[in-house]
């Protein structure tokens, strides 16, 4: 794939704007679900998601082609979350499923939509609440959560992409898997 | 909580296959023997599970679409036509 990826950018590079669709197609469904994870909110994970591609084509120039793609591109996915994260007000979630967003929560969203059957909707409300611990993760722990175990990157990466020792990585995945085994275990 | 903190340490470095040989047979020893590490150790394991099981969302549809409609116009070469 990144050899793909590799001849594109070469092509995005020359002009060709098109080729960079070619990039977002690939990449897209990882990079949305990195900003769900990390902002819990469909709106603001396609906003912020469709900024990070923006913002790759704009700087493409700036990526060193030795290197991963990826890992460049999930650096600028994860950075722009986290300013977004650090942007809101500490109370944001609380008050969101009350009055901001209109139930613009992607499960609410399908809920709503359709009848489900008993057994997806008892899946879905799973999934809202382990998002909802996930989302109570300070936000250093729970990108390094986010990445490891959403996205299934390695250790490596994971200190590539934040610009930290793996040993970092490490001790925070500790921490926020310690922090997320006290959230879960009631589950 | 008798044995907590250092064994603690060395389940995660297992979850994280870290843990060489025969540290892994220790430990593995010791979750037999051991109430409480085993449950925690077993928390530990359905956490990674929870999380893991909210791996599959998808972009929105026309997402491509939206993201190629905003790049900046100038240094548009051929139009976006699909």
């Amino acid at each position: 794939m990144e050899t793909i990826v590799k001849k594109r950018i070469k092509q995005v590079k020359k002009g060709d704007q098109n080729a960079f669709a070619e990039i977002v197609d690939l990449y897209k469904d990882k990079i949305y679900q990195l900003c769900y994870r990390m902002l819990g909110n469909a709106h603001e994970a396609e906003d912020i998601a469709q900024e990070a591609f923006i913002r790759a084509y704009v700087n493409i120039h700036t990526y060193d082609m030795n290197k991963k793609f990826s890992t460049w591109l999930y650096r600028i996915a994860t950075n722009l979350s986290i300013d977004r994260i650090r942007k809101k007000k500490p109370d944001y979630y609380l008050d969101a499923e009350v009055s901001g967003t209109d139930g613009l929560n992607m499960y609410s969203q399908v809920a709503a939509d359709v009848t489900l059957p008993e057994e997806e909707l008892e899946t879905l409300e799973l999934q809202e609440t382990i998002q909802k611990e996930i989302l109570k993760l300070p936000d250093k722990y729970r990108t390094v959560i986010v990445l490891k175990y959403i996205d299934e990157l390695s250790l490596i990466e994971i200190s590539e992409i934040l610009n930290i020792p793996v040993g970092t990585v490490k001790t925070r995945i500790h921490r926020g898997r310690e922090a997320l085994r006290k959230q879960l275990r009631h589950l | 909580m008798s044995c907590s903190s250092e064994y603690v340490q060395l389940l995660h470095k297992y979850l994280d296959l870290e843990l060489t040989s025969s540290e892994e047979k220790m430990v593995k020893d010791h979750l037999h023997t051991c109430e409480s590490c085993y449950q925690h150790f077993h928390e530990l394991e359905k956490a990674v599970a929870l999380v893991k099981s909210t791996s599959h969302i998808e972009a929105p549809l026309n997402f491509t679409e939206a993201v190629m409609n905003n790049l900046p116009r100038e240094k548009r070469t051929v139009s976006w036509n699909r």
